[in-house]
């Protein structure tokens, strides 16, 4: 009877390549989502443990609750683990406990899986416990023939590498073509006008209704103003003239700003607090790097260019891949992975400790231990050699890195590794940073605030206290008491917990397309898709700045993020001026 | 259409000849006009038998950009005890060493400047600089171009092709909407890549390219004095922050007198001569160069700006990414760098100034030196090299030190007395008059920029005016200089175009000023010839296309060409 067997296997949850385009190409309500992420990887000799296989039902449980989806074999998958992409199912079962720094965590929650029977959770059971309300109709815009026009030197709005080489070829007002972007933009690019919001919406009962712009911000500036802590976040998908009247509207509401960051590379900023930075911008590697770590970050799924445009390619002084030595290390055998020289496994949540080796290792220190969280000694001393004999190294850090273990302590070895060993040779280490602008978002933070991520103004003035002034921390705890969201989808990425409360306060959502959060929104204010319908400046991973383009109109009546929000934030300012006179009423 | 009339005030405005008399200025939309222009009843505004001047003008100062940013980012303790919340339309403010937008462009205002250049660029990141620039309130602004160790302008160095390099360069500031050239320890960020260029003097060969620092000297300042640019070669010089560099420095500074064609402003500017007036030969014998400089600088055609030190804590962030790798080593705190592809690198340490440490007396005593003993108020300038050498919101307390021998000795009793006894700061007691102090901050800053429409208050002027509550026949500035120091503090009134934005110290309007930048005129052919190199070589040296380095004047929030 070993098939009842329950197994307790560690989870790490992560991002995949047929996520990010079936979310892009079909939305996140459809079934090619839930495909995409309903779904566990476990190793084959825990499935055979657990009697099941490809396909089975499981049970999945952790202290926060349980979900049923099905399990798939998978060679990347080491025994004692399991991968569940991130999303809705995920987070049903995720660690929320952030030890103060805003990151829930995400890749190390302990769970129970034990095959099931029946059916498995559907999504929209999953939303019907955050009270939502699932859109009946979902509308795309009405593709019109026309002229042909190609643009060039266009700027991809979907990863943290902002490619600026994107051909579109545009006939009437449907994109049919994207050259030089990878298969995520152009799912993004030709799917722009799919189940897009196209009118503003208010939640009445249990229903949505349609109403004009001027009363759908009228609500949401009503809201804002009457709640005593409000909750602004998202700003990771937008553009820096939205970002900087985001925190102009945060100060005046004396309310919280944060960015996504707070859940992927805060903690690459908290450590850069600590002990500074080492960076370069790509094309330095392109030029010169002969050495590659890719540490805890998979571009062959998230940044999908990557290798291509930085690591396969030729430079001033780098003929080509041949000339360049590429070392992943990783907790499972990723895509990436599979692209690289040699993969180094460290155990999950011990990347700590590797690192510390590897400083130790540079420093020629003994030591004295035959392994390091699960890495040979001898390897560590030969990688060490490696990388001060090298002529210019960089290691590109990911989640993998941020989100685990000692979350910013892991960041700031990283970045005393990168110091030290520019002792022997250069040295740089460059997050991979997720959503286009991100960086942005923090960089205009930074420049009006002195903070990169989680800003409170509840006295006026800026404050950042990881663990308490950011966001998942202030909806697990209830503190916040109302939310607009921007261009981004806690409802699918924070943990239950977070989003439970979420779905008690008001929410404004301002979004060009139906996300989950949407559907348990208050307000639900239409934007045009940037890259396509808005322009703007937006930040690449390592600091570069670029100039987004647009090239058809936004849908009629349809605003860009910037503009929304300064109406937003003349009328909030109307608000305060008229005091509580008019608080609760119209203004007609 | 505001109309304002200022009466009462000593006028200091030493472009028309005119030092402290009393006498009335008027402003109509922004500008300044003849008082018969003005309507009947204007606005009047009462100086009160203070001080009625230009708006203060800082040529060199890190208020925006990718350093300036990543700064705030690595020094979050910079907030403690600075923290001013939004009210009353204001936003709020943080931050000592790298304040937040909206304190940098009100601490200015507050002080009656009106115009601040940012000190360096990058250009690929130029853009970033302009976003920030666009965000900070009240103040003109304007920034520098790092070229030094530009992959492109290096190729075109070793072709020896002067026409070329002019017509690069004229490329490069329409691009990045720059308003001058920069130049940060020559070459040093090239050779900085290779894990060289730690302390490299000016006949230094560069590696792969073979021409040397002086070369780029040479090559940027005839271009940039042949193109007539309103402002000349920017340069922080080799050797920076090394015992004994004064040498350098004065190599460095003879130069301009080779490429000179005798325009209306020096051709070349060396800038933070603090940092690079070290006699010595290490940190222990560390002397004084301020005197040799200072003659140097009499003798050619150049001028210089202080970096003058001040004690207590700061954040050092500069292009010359070899020292602050240097720097790392002795304070051993945090460091950023960062690499920026064919153009150039930076470096970012935190530092504290101790009144005690005898490095740190040296290099106070040098930039009051240097003020002291350059006779020509026209040649000199006052900074901080913010925040490298200090905040600006220290440079009431500079002017007063520069004007008071009485302050200095105050001051002098806390510092470390052994550097005190080798320098001759303590027996120089020239003591600036308030009118040499109004050139170095206001007129003569409008000629190094080639600004005609600042820096005076003549009609057709720009209405950017500063009033201090300061009477100079009350009050003696060499003795009574903690008045001095309330006064240039918190300006009585400030007016930018021909707007109060400060009143009794404290800011009462919020205003956006522009962003000045320059386009130069360059014959057709050889723009072309850039062009069609710049089409090959730029998808090789650059990680983004050539069309997405370009930024729009659409990008600036108000931009304005100056030629
Ligand atoms: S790598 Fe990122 S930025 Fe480049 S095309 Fe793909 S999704 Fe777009
Ligand atoms: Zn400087």
């Amino acid at each position: 009877m070993i098939a009842k067997q329950t197994l307790s296997l560690l989870l790490n949850t992560g991002r995949t390549i047929k996520q990010g385009i079936s979310m892009e190409a079909e939305g996140k309500l459809s079934e090619a989502y839930a495909d995409a992420v309903a779904r566990i990887e476990l190793n084959e000799d825990d499935m055979k443990a657990l009697g099941i296989t490809d396909g089975s039902l499981v049970e999945v449980i952790s202290k926060e609750g349980s979900i049923k989806i099905r399990a798939f074999r998978s060679k990347e998958v080491k025994r004692g683990h399991a991968y569940v992409p991130m999303g809705p199912w995920a987070n049903m079962i995720v660690d929320p406990q952030t030890m103060s720094l805003g990151m829930p965590n995400y890749k190390y929650t302990i769970i129970n899986v034990r095959p099931s029977e029946g059916k498995p959770t559907s999504l929209i059971e999953i939303l019907a416990h955050y009270n939502a309300i699932i859109p009946t109709e979902i509308e795309d815009i009405e593709l019109r023939g026309g002229s042909q026009k190609v643009y060039e030197y266009m700027v991809c709005p979907f990863c943290g590498e902002l490619c600026d080489h994107l051909k579109l070829e545009v006939v009437g007002n449907e994109i049919k073509k994207v050259i030089g972007g990878c298969a995520n933009s152009v799912s993004k690019l030709r799917n722009y006008h799919k189940h897009r919001i196209l009118r503003p919406l208010i939640r009445e009962g249990g229903h949505f209704r349609e109403v004009s712009l001027e009363e759908a911000l009228r609500r949401a500036a009503r809201i804002l103003s009457s709640a005593k802590y409000p909750l602004l976040f998202g700003w990771s998908s937008t553009v820096n003239e939205a970002i900087r009247v985001g925190v102009e509207l945060a100060e005046i509401l004396r309310g919280v700003i944060d960015n996504t960051s707070v859940v992927c590379h805060g903690p690459t900023a908290l450590g850069a607090q600590d002990v500074g930075t080492a960076r370069s911008t790509l094309g330095i590697i392109r030029h010169k790097a002969d050495y590659i770590v890719i540490w805890g970050s998979n571009p062959s799924a998230s940044h999908q260019n990557h290798f291509s445009l930085w690591i396969f390619s030729r430079g001033k002084w780098i003929k080509g891949r041949k000339n360049r030595k590429v070392v992943v290390i990783d907790v499972r055998e990723t895509p990436a992975a599979r692209l690289a020289d040699e993969l180094v496994r460290v155990e999950p949540g011990k990347d700590y400790e590797l690192i510390t080796a590897l400083r130790m290792a540079v420093r020629d220190l003994d030591i004295e231990l035959p392994s390091v969280a699960g890495v040979p000694t001898e390897t560590i001393y030969r990688l060490a050699d490696e990388m001060k004999s090298a002529k210019y190294g960089v290691i590109f850090e990911g989640m993998g890195i941020t989100m685990t273990g000692a979350k910013h302590r892991n960041v700031e070895e990283l970045i005393k590794l990168a110091h030290d060993l520019n002792e022997w040779t250069r040295f740089v280490l460059i997050p991979m940073r997720g959503h286009y602008n991100v960086t942005g978002s923090d960089n205009v933070f930074l420049w009006t605030t002195g903070y990169p991520f989680g800003i409170d103004f509840s006295r006026g003035y800026p404050r950042m206290v990881p663990g308490v002034t950011t966001a998942p921390d202030l909806l697990m705890r209830g503190e916040v008491d109302a939310a607009l969201i921007i261009s981004s989808d806690p409802v699918a990425h924070f943990p239950k917990r977070a989003v439970e409360h979420l779905s008690k306060i008001p929410v404004i959502t301002i979004d060009p397309k139906w996300s989950l959060t949407a559907t348990i929104s208050d307000v639900i204010i239409p934007s045009g898709i940037v890259g396509v319908e808005c322009g703007g400046t937006a930040y690449r991973l390592d600091d570069v700045p670029l100039r987004i383009k647009s090239i058809l109109p936004p849908p009629p009546g349809v605003l860009c993020d910037d503009e929304i929000l300064r109406r937003l934030l003349e009328m909030v300012k109307e608000y305060r001026n008229e005091g509580g006179r008019k608080r609760g009423e119209g203004y007609s | 259409m505001t109309e304002f009339l200022i009466k009462n005030g000593h006028v200091y405005d030493p472009a028309n000849g005119i030092f402290g008399d009393l006498m009335e200025i008027a402003v109509k939309d922004g500008i300044i006009v003849n008082p018969s222009e003005l309507s009947p009843n204007p606005k009047v505004i009462d100086a009160g038998g203070g001080i009625v001047a230009p708006g203060g003008i800082d040529i060199h100062s890190h208020i925006a950009g990718p350093k300036v940013n990543t700064g705030r980012l690595i020094k979050p303790e910079d907030h403690i005890g600075t923290c001013k919340p939004a009210s009353n339309g204001l936003r709020s403010q943080v931050g000592r060493s790298v304040p937040n937008v909206f304190k940098i462009g009100y601490g200015y205002a507050i002080m009656g400047y009106t115009t601040v250049a940012e000190a360096a660029s990058p250009p690929l990141e130029a853009r970033h600089t302009h976003e920030e620039m666009n965000d900070i309130p009240i103040i003109d602004k304007l920034t520098y171009i790092i070229a030094d160790s530009n992959w492109l302008l290096l190729d075109y160095l070793v072709d020896g092709r002067g026409d070329l390099i002019e017509a690069y360069v004229a490329w490069l500031l329409r691009a990045t909407k720059g308003y001058g050239i920069k130049i940060v320890d020559p070459g040093a960020d090239w050779a900085w890549l290779h894990g060289k260029g730690m302390g490299i003097d000016i006949d230094y060969e560069l590696p792969e390219y073979g021409i040397s620092p002086k070369d780029i000297l040479l090559g940027l300042g005839e271009a940039v004095e042949h193109l007539k640019l309103p402002h000349p070669i920017h340069v922080h010089c080799n050797r920076l922050g090394y015992p004994g560099n004064y040498e350098t420095t004065l190599k460095t500074i003879e130069l301009s007198n080779k490429y000179s064609k005798g325009l209306e402003r020096p051709a070349m500017h060396v800038t933070h001569t603090q940092f690079t007036g070290y006699k010595g030969d290490s940190w222990i014998t560390l002397g004084s160069g301020g005197e040799d400089i200072a003659k140097e600088v009499e003798r050619t055609d150049s001028s210089v700006d202080l970096g003058q030190l001040v004690f207590g804590p700061t954040i050092t962030m500069t292009a010359d990414a070899p020292f602050e790798f240097v720097l790392y080593h002795l304070e051993r705190g945090k460091w950023s760098f960062a690499d920026i592809e064919a153009e150039t690198s930076a470096g970012i340490v935190p530092y504290v100034y101790r009144k005690r440490n005898y490095v740190n007396t040296v290099q106070w005593c040098i930039g009051l030196e240097v003020a002291l003993l350059v006779r020509d108020p026209w040649k000199v300038y006052i900074t901080t090299d913010h925040p490298n050498a200090g905040p600006f919101t220290k440079y009431p307390e500079i002017m007063a030190l520069l004007m008071s021998k009485k302050m200095r000795e105050d001051f002098m009793k806390d510092l470390n007395q052994v550097a005190l006894g080798r320098a001759s700061l303590p027996s120089i007691s020239r003591e600036l008059s308030l009118e040499e102090i109004m050139i170095m901050m206001r007129a003569s800053p409008a000629r190094l920029l080639g600004m005609k429409f600042k820096g005076h208050l003549g009609e057709g002027a720009q209405a950017d005016i500063a009033i201090y509550d300061l009477n100079p026949e009350k009050v003696d500035v060499h003795h009574d200089y903690e008045e001095v120091i309330k006064a240039f503090s918190r300006a009585k009134y400030t007016l930018k175009d021909g707007e109060i934005v400060v009143k009794d110290g404290e800011i009462v309007r919020e205003l956006y000023g522009t962003t000045f930048y320059t386009d130069p005129k360059v014959p057709e052919d050889s723009i072309r010839e850039v062009e069609k190199g710049l089409k090959e070589k730029f998808p090789k040296y650059y990680s983004i296309s050539l069309s997405n380095y370009v930024i729009g004047e659409d990008e600036l929030r108000k931009g304005r060409v100056v030629s």
